[in-house]
């Protein structure tokens, strides 16, 4: 169980529930399918993410949680209760938008305070629960500052505060850290984490961007064109990516073309061939026959001597050497005519291999892994989405920037 | 260290090619500018004509506006000229007054109800900039001599056809703004609880502010300017600054007191248009772009 939700439990700020149970949701757009009958089951208290490239459905499954979509068919349970035909305003679920959509004309306090008018408080308790929030985002002192007077990651903080001082059961997020540049961003990760951890609301989060989702998420789901090609942990869906697309989309980009020669089992390693060259691989899906894709993780490709002949080595020739700071990273072209990365610790010696100097590729068998059906690529799925459809998020809201 | 000797940089004048000053286009602008201004100001200097004439300048004076004198009326005691200024200052506060709340809602219908019906009256909404004046104006004194008639002619008829006339200017700009600012406004605000017509009030209102008051002041200044609808439309005692220039520049002579009142014409239009302008920025502050968008608002562009 992640660290996140068993400490969920013992905070006392934290509003009951927070469960969510999708099931079946399906939105189309006319002749689009946007999202095509995902299930997805959040526990109260996970950091959960939806992580795809732009068109994949994520942003409007998130839309319809929040209740700014009417579903097409499919259920949103909230605790047990469907609110997928419920207004925004009667759900107890609150969002952080990607522009962050702070009211311009109220300053940082009145902002906060805006959802807690609904709420029939006294004055002396909104006022707590707004120094509350902007405490906990680290924003004392700024409530009378305008948005326009505010930094990209001051605004993200108070839309935070804005959202969460209402105590919702589930906070939704859509790309939040997008518009903040790359260092401002890494550290808002470890904050946002640490935040969620402390409050222990459910967080519903929206990413394009696979190191936020490895970095912060409980738990993920990997989806393409409307629907989810993987769930499971960050550890889960790194490591062992379900199919080449997943693959792909995290970042493990050296993937092969291979035949199955003869099946695996669990005890006896799969048999394929790429090009002429025969090898075995011990992870993945065994069972594959026919056409496959073969994944392995740079830091796991060795480059041996060319003269110095073994098991799973194919031959090649170094391209392209590239210094990259604590690790080179070395472009091999194999004699059948895949390109594979391959990334050699720095430790203080040279790398030994120049451009075009003859190598032989070690694959060690327990870092093959076997992905079925040689899927589609995410480079190619892009393709085919921006092609009819350029971004349904952008078609579902044309105002957001 | 090793030096490089940088030329000094020349005189604009002495650049070469494209970046040359383009003195043609310059002189062009200046003579447009001064032929078109020139008369403009010519006008505005016999209103303060001692004399009586319109074509030689007899030294200053404010007689035209304010003088007691039986024979020759000024603006402000001539009763004719006074009830003038006054019919026109009260048709653009009516009128604005009524334009403007139905302006925004139609603007707030077309674009956040979407429906077949919406579509329809998007076209509605560019009317008055396709039909031409003179022939709503006849078309209008029609309806309000045949079917309407507890229309009067006069300051009723007058009113009623400006708002037709005129809505477009809130329906225009209140919408381009909405376009601008987007859905997400809105739905922030029903994510943190509020009904749609809170959200409308608390937040959708606030953000047209700027667009709303722009709209008024052009549609104030509209009706100052008026004179097709106005002259067609007008009763007994309902003539305007524009209806009363026109009938006697061309028949009696009231002499600079006609200037006079025109001037007051230019400057209740310029000083609407600079208070839009300045208010519109002041309410814009804080977001990117708002000089060019306040210009393009106020312009009606």
């Amino acid at each position: 169980m992640p660290a996140g939700r068993s400490r969920a439990t013992t905070t006392s700020s934290t509003s009951a529930g927070g469960h969510v149970e999708i099931v079946e949701l399906t939105k189309s757009f006319g002749e689009t399918l946007a999202v095509d009958g995902i299930s997805i089951s959040i526990e109260a208290g996970e950091f959960f993410s939806l992580l795809g490239p732009s068109g994949c459905g994520k942003t409007t499954t998130l839309r319809m949680v929040a209740g700014f979509e009417e579903p097409t068919s499919g259920a949103i349970l909230l605790d047990g209760k469907d609110v997928a035909r419920l207004a925004p305003n009667k759900r107890n679920v609150n969002t952080v938008f990607q522009s962050y959509a702070l009211f311009p004309f109220l300053n940082v306090a009145d902002n906060v305070a805006f959802g807690l008018k609904y709420q029939s408080l006294g004055r002396s308790e909104v006022s707590q629960r707004v120094g509350e929030a902007l405490d906990l985002v680290q924003l004392a002192g700024y409530e009378r500052r305008r948005p326009g007077q505010l930094s990209g990651g001051q605004q993200q903080r108070v839309a935070l505060a804005r959202a969460l001082v209402l105590k919702p059961a589930v906070l939704l997020l859509d790309e939040p850290l997008g518009a903040l540049d790359a260092k401002l961003r890494r550290a808002l990760q470890v904050e946002l984490k640490a935040l969620q951890e402390r409050v222990g609301v459910t967080f519903l989060y929206v990413t394009h961007d696979q190191e936020e989702a490895l970095t912060m998420s409980d738990r993920l789901a990997v989806m393409s064109t409307g629907h989810i090609a993987q769930l499971g942990t960050p550890r889960e869906v790194y490591e062992e990516p379900a199919d080449a697309y997943v693959a792909d989309f995290l970042g493990v980009s050296n993937l092969m073309e291979a035949t199955v020669i003869r099946s695996g089992t669990d005890s006896s390693p799969c048999q394929l061939q790429i090009g002429e060259f025969h090898l075995e691989a011990e992870c993945g899906v065994l069972s594959a026959t026919g056409a496959v894709k073969l994944a392995i993780r740079p830091e796991r490709v060795q480059l041996k001597p060319y003269d110095e002949p073994g098991q799973n080595r194919v031959p090649g020739m170094v391209e392209r050497v590239v210094f990259l700071g604590s690790a080179s990273q070395v472009i091999v072209r194999l004699a059948p005519g895949e390109t594979l990365q391959s990334l050699v610790h720095n430790d203080g010696e040279l790398v030994a291999f120049q451009q075009g100097s003859a190598v032989n590729v070690l694959l060690p068998p327990d870092a093959l892994r076997v992905l079925p059906g040689g899927g589609a690529s995410v480079a190619e799925i892009r393709e085919e989405t921006y092609g009819d459809q350029p971004d349904l998020a952008a078609v579902a809201s044309p105002g957001a920037p | 260290m090793a030096t490089v000797a940088v030329p000094p940089n020349k005189a604009s004048s002495r650049r070469k090619g494209p970046w040359r000053h383009p003195w043609g286009l310059e002189a062009f602008t200046w003579i447009y500018l001064i032929w078109s201004i020139v008369p403009i100001g010519i006008a505005v200097l016999f209103s303060f004509n001692r004399g009586k004439s319109q074509s030689a300048f007899q030294g200053l004076s404010l007689r035209w506006y304010t003088g007691t004198s039986q024979a020759f009326g000024s603006v402000m005691h001539d009763p004719i000229l006074h009830s003038a200024v006054v019919q026109t200052l009260k048709l653009g506060f009516f009128v604005t007054l009524i334009t403007i709340p139905l302006g925004v809602g139609f603007a707030i219908g077309i674009d956040r109800w979407r429906g077949r019906t919406s579509n329809g009256l998007n076209l509605v909404m560019i009317f008055s900039f396709v039909v031409p004046e003179l022939l709503l104006a006849v078309a209008l004194m029609f309806v309000f001599l045949q079917l309407l008639k507890f229309v009067h002619l006069g300051t009723d008829a007058e009113t009623a056809a400006l708002i037709v006339w005129n809505i477009s200017w809130p329906a225009i700009i209140v919408r381009a703004r909405l376009v601008t600012i987007g859905k997400v406004y809105e739905e922030a605000a029903a994510d943190l609880g509020a009904s749609r017509f809170s959200a409308m009030w608390r937040v959708l209102l606030p953000l047209l502010i700027p667009a709303i008051f722009a709209s008024a002041v052009l549609t104030f200044a509209s009706v100052v300017d008026d004179f097709v609808l106005v002259e067609q439309l007008s009763g007994p005692g309902s003539q305007t600054m524009s209806v009363l220039i026109y009938s006697q520049a061309h028949g009696g002579n009231n002499g600079p007191a006609l200037n006079a009142l025109a001037t007051l014409m230019l400057v209740f239009s310029l000083v609407v248009a600079g208070l839009g302008y300045v208010a519109y920025r002041f309410m814009t502050r804080g977001e990117r772009g708002s000089t060019t968008e306040a210009l393009t608002s106020i312009a009606g562009i």
